[in-house]
């Protein structure tokens, strides 16, 4: 218990507290001057002002694409159910940055496949899109942003009763009006709640908005912080500027609770029955071609693009007349970076996994379990990381422990200790959830029956608690082994990681041995998915309602 | 006002075969004014007919009549807000991001009532139920009871000829449904209104309806009034879930027009209504209810008597019940005062009223006789 209490001290409290100092601390004592520069300078406002825009323009495309597909789903006699909830939970599950590269090949201005072929082959210039752009940043983040909102309003409109709808029609309310006097305000929270999820993670995606808005001078929050620890590194202004995020993401966050809160009451009721399906007709055809679309843009095109660059000698309109698999044997066996790349990520996202399960569930023991004075708050606490981005997390590690004695920066220990700091909330939700369904008088049974504390947790509570667990170790391993926005600033040539490795290989330009190890990692990750599926017998899509609440890699 | 004139009316989900079906090939005129409950145990179809009736859903065969209007057939239906009734939800549908207020008031608005005279309404209706000041309230600072009157005055503030409630006092506790019993029964009483009420509660259909649709298995059993689907059950189905009954095997001894001679064995013969074409020597079944069967000590002499003997008692405040076990080892269950005391092993006569039981033809099929 007390080493769990230690361990969110080191992870969350400690980091966060040496934030707050470097951020008021200047070369004569406490000084504001950080806050007053990051709130005056255009430098600091324009970045601003971009996440601002990008994560509201996101969070109202992930509605405008999210809740269509919840409704048609959820309400209407669609072709394909199946198939859009997994391209939903594909997307979700497709590294960020992975898609912005692919879209990086397919339409930067110049080289861009599309580009290219609308410029030269159909001669229709006024077509070509420019991917490094606001309206670029916000197509490759959307794909990823969608599904909360999708994941949130289809949970709402299968939950809200049906005879709420049925009790406005008999009194004389057709289906237009039942659907925007009784349906929308019942689920509005919802959907207000996951486009609010869709804000706070676009904004903290660091990898896409330094490939895709970086070219573009699309200056964000994360890239503008990560520029700042080129030498010399201006911590002070750093931390402020992280401080600054934190609260937009935690005002967010807030907002995103209470909304949710007021959602409780679509589950209200008895009996309760499911609504009626509506006959679409002809027009369902219609809607599951869009839902295709979503599809192609999402999965197809990203994908597909990746791989054509990664087997192609030159990528360009004739890529498929000299294939080849050099790029592969290059990115594999004389890059020397991508074995210990792909080691590293591994033992890092099992590694944090188990750490982060094992502490949230003795966080989760505590709260439910004891009578510990202010065990309140120990949740509380590892709620915390969910408003830090991952960069913001990367800067309070950096502050923390430069100023310890103990040398850990560059290793794979404070990467360790990122990853678990920030994805600590899923591990302590998953336990929470898993543990509330377990009844104490379960436990209290094993106990009059002469079980000791260890028999008891070891016979009943543990086995109880392990399909949720296993479901939490998922949620963390999963984003894990595709961090990017904390590795970045935290990562040496001996403790890079995947992601980084991808990351930086891109920065050289060297596009298509860049799409091989793409392809790599994708392989990784979905096998390691797919290899945790098989063994735990959880499907990812499901994993636990706490899903919704995850934290973007 | 209005009435509502059902006709091979048939319903299945999913699956089109016959054993499926929720609703089969149902016949029923509920007449204007009237408090008409559907009864029947769970997956009977009662509430599926209701909705029917309410026109959520498309019935596969038959017609349903308002008045003369028709208003559901397979080729149409007309859709709920057409058909101007009133519906109350077993989980009350109570919009939870509405005040009692705007609940209420929900349908006038629709019907673009000026605001002076809704708010009129809406106190008149609020006061019909008991819940004048409440109006600011939302639902989830309401009891149970509460919001189930928000439900009734929602229905009714808007004038509904015919209001359909689906089980609406099922999820209140036992003294609260008796309270809201009897004003669901003035209330049909004071407004005129058609009721159609859906329930699985035997003793809340008698107490309310002026007539009973027993359902089961997706066909009407008996329609008819309290008395007569309690006392004259037309079939064992319907007398088994009418009330407690004991079912016993008899052959017919003599018969002449609709009555005759039963032989129940140890001794005891009813002279009692038969149903038609009976005919001596065939095996039949009779309904005893238990409130039908006293118990005494001496033996008067008389066919409807036979000897038994008490092996077991239970006290349940109003009455007693007991079993006795017949001289053909049958048990049968008897209720009588609380005061009457026999004690296990006692040897008693019984007597049972012939003309409160009714007879069954045909072998008891074995789906039934649980």
């Amino acid at each position: 218990m007390a080493a769990a209490i230690l361990a969110l001290c080191i992870l969350v409290l400690l980091p966060l507290c040496s934030l707050l100092i470097g951020s008021i601390r200047g070369e004569g004592g406490v000084t504001i001057g950080h806050f007053t520069e990051a709130l005056s300078s255009r430098l600091y406002l324009k970045p601003l002002y971009n996440s601002l825009v990008l994560g509201t323009l996101t969070g109202l495309f992930s509605v405008l694409i999210g809740l269509p597909m919840a409704w048609a789903v959820s309400r209407t006699n669609i072709p394909g159910r199946r198939f859009i909830q997994l391209t939903a939970t594909l997307s979700y599950l497709s590294p960020p940055f992975l898609i912005a590269i692919a879209y990086v090949n397919l339409l930067s201005p110049n080289s861009g496949l599309i580009n290219v072929f609308l410029r030269d082959v159909l001669d229709a210039n006024w077509l070509t899109f420019n991917i490094f752009s606001m309206a670029g940043l916000v197509l490759v983040t959307v794909p990823h942003t969608f599904p909360y909102v999708f994941l949130l309003a289809s949970s709402a409109l299968q939950s809200v009763d049906a005879s709420y709808e049925e009790a406005a029609e008999i009194l004389g309310a057709g289906k237009v009006r039942t659907a925007l006097l009784i349906t929308a305000p019942l689920v509005a929270p919802a959907i207000l709640s996951g486009a609010l999820l869709a804000f706070v993670n676009a904004i903290a995606l660091f990898g896409s908005q330094a490939i895709v808005g970086l070219p573009g001078r699309i200056v964000t929050l994360p890239t503008r912080i990560y520029a700042l620890f080129d030498y010399p590194p201006e911590y002070g202004l750093a931390s402020a500027l992280s401080l600054l995020f934190v609260a937009i993401t935690v005002i967010a966050l807030y907002l995103q609770r209470s909304f949710l809160a007021r959602r409780s009451y679509v589950t209200l009721g008895g009996k309760g029955s499911r609504p009626q399906l509506v006959d679409l007709g002809w027009v369902r055809w219609v809607v599951f071609g869009g839902c295709f679309i979503v599809f192609l843009v999402a999965i197809v095109a990203p994908y597909g693009a990746l791989l054509a660059v990664s087997v192609s000698k030159s990528w360009g309109l004739d890529f498929w007349k000299n294939l080849t698999l050099a790029n592969y044997r290059f990115v594999l066996f004389q890059y020397d970076v991508t074995q210990r790349a792909i080691l590293n990520s591994l033992l890092l996202a099992v590694l944090a996994a188990t750490f982060v399960v094992s502490v949230g569930a003795m966080i989760g023991w505590i709260e439910l379990r004891t009578r510990l004075p202010g065990r309140r708050y120990l949740d509380y606490v590892a709620l915390i990381p969910m408003g830090l981005p991952g960069i913001v997390m990367a800067v309070a590690l950096i502050q923390f422990w430069l100023a310890m004695p103990i040398a850990l920066y560059g290793t794979l220990t404070i990467l360790l200790l990122a990853y678990a700091g920030r994805y600590i909330p899923l591990g302590v939700r998953a336990a929470n959830s898993a543990l509330r369904q377990i009844d104490s008088s379960l436990e209290e049974s094993a106990r009059i029956l002469g079980a000791g504390w260890g028999t008891t947790m070891r016979e009943v509570t543990l086995p109880l608690m392990r399909p949720g667990l296993f479901a939490g170790w998922l949620l963390v391993f999963v984003p894990s082994i595709q961090e990017l926005s904390a590795s970045i600033l935290l990562f040496s040539s001996s403790s890079i990681t995947l992601a980084v490795a991808v990351y930086n290989l891109y920065e050289t330009g060297y596009i298509e041995p860049v799409a091989a190890l793409s392809i790599i990692s994708i392989l990784i990750i979905g096998v390691a998915i797919w290899l945790a599926n098989k063994v735990g017998g959880v499907e990812i899509g499901r994993a636990g309602g706490t899903r919704h609440e995850g934290v973007g890699s | 006002m209005a009435g509502i004139t059902i006709g091979g009316l048939s319903k299945t989900y999913g699956a089109r075969s016959a054993n499926a079906a929720a609703v089969s090939d149902l016949d029923l005129v509920i007449e204007d004014n009237q408090f008409v409950t559907l009864l029947g145990p769970s997956g009977c179809g009662k509430t599926t007919t209701l909705r029917l009736i309410a026109g959520y859903i498309m019935p596969d065969t038959g017609t349903i009549h308002v008045d003369d209007r028709l208003v559901s057939s397979p080729a149409s239906v007309v859709s709920p807000d057409r058909r101007g009734m009133g519906m109350v939800f077993q989980n009350y549908a109570v919009w939870p991001h509405k005040t009692v207020f705007e609940n209420v008031a929900f349908g006038l608005k629709l019907r673009k009532m000026a605001a002076a005279k809704l708010r009129n309404q809406v106190e008149e209706a609020l006061g019909l139920v008991n819940l004048t000041g409440l109006e600011g309230r939302y639902p989830n600072e309401l009891s149970g009871g509460q919001q189930q009157r928000v439900a009734l005055a929602r229905s009714l503030v808007v004038e509904p000829e015919i209001l359909l409630l689906d089980e609406p006092l099922s999820n209140l506790d036992a003294k609260l449904r008796e309270h809201m019993r009897n004003e669901l029964k003035q209330l049909q009483r004071r407004t005129g209104i058609t009721f159609v009420y859906v329930t699985h509660d035997q003793t809340e259909a008698l107490a309310l309806s002026d007539r009973i649709a027993v359902m089961h298995a997706g066909r009407l059993q008996q329609y008819g009034t309290p008395y007569e689907v309690y006392a004259r059950p037309a079939n064992r189905i319907v007398a088994d879930f009418m009330g407690l009954v004991n079912l016993m095997p008899a052959t017919v001894v003599t018969a002449r027009g609709d009555r005759g001679v039963v032989d129940l064995g140890s001794d005891l013969r009813l002279d009692l209504a038969l149903p038609s074409g009976s005919a001596a020597g065939e095996r039949v079944e009779v309904a005893v209810r238990p409130e039908n069967v006293r118990l005494g000590t001496e033996d008067g002499g008389g066919d409807a008597r036979a000897r038994a003997e008490i092996v077991d008692r239970t006290f349940l405040g109003n009455l007693t019940e007991y079993y006795v076990k017949l001289g053909s080892d049958q048990i049968l269950r008897a209720q009588t005062h609380p005061r009457q005391e026999f004690a296990i092993g006692d040897k008693v006569v019984i007597a049972v009223d012939a003309s409160q039981c009714s007879v069954f033809r045909g072998e008891r099929d074995a789906a039934q006789a649980a």
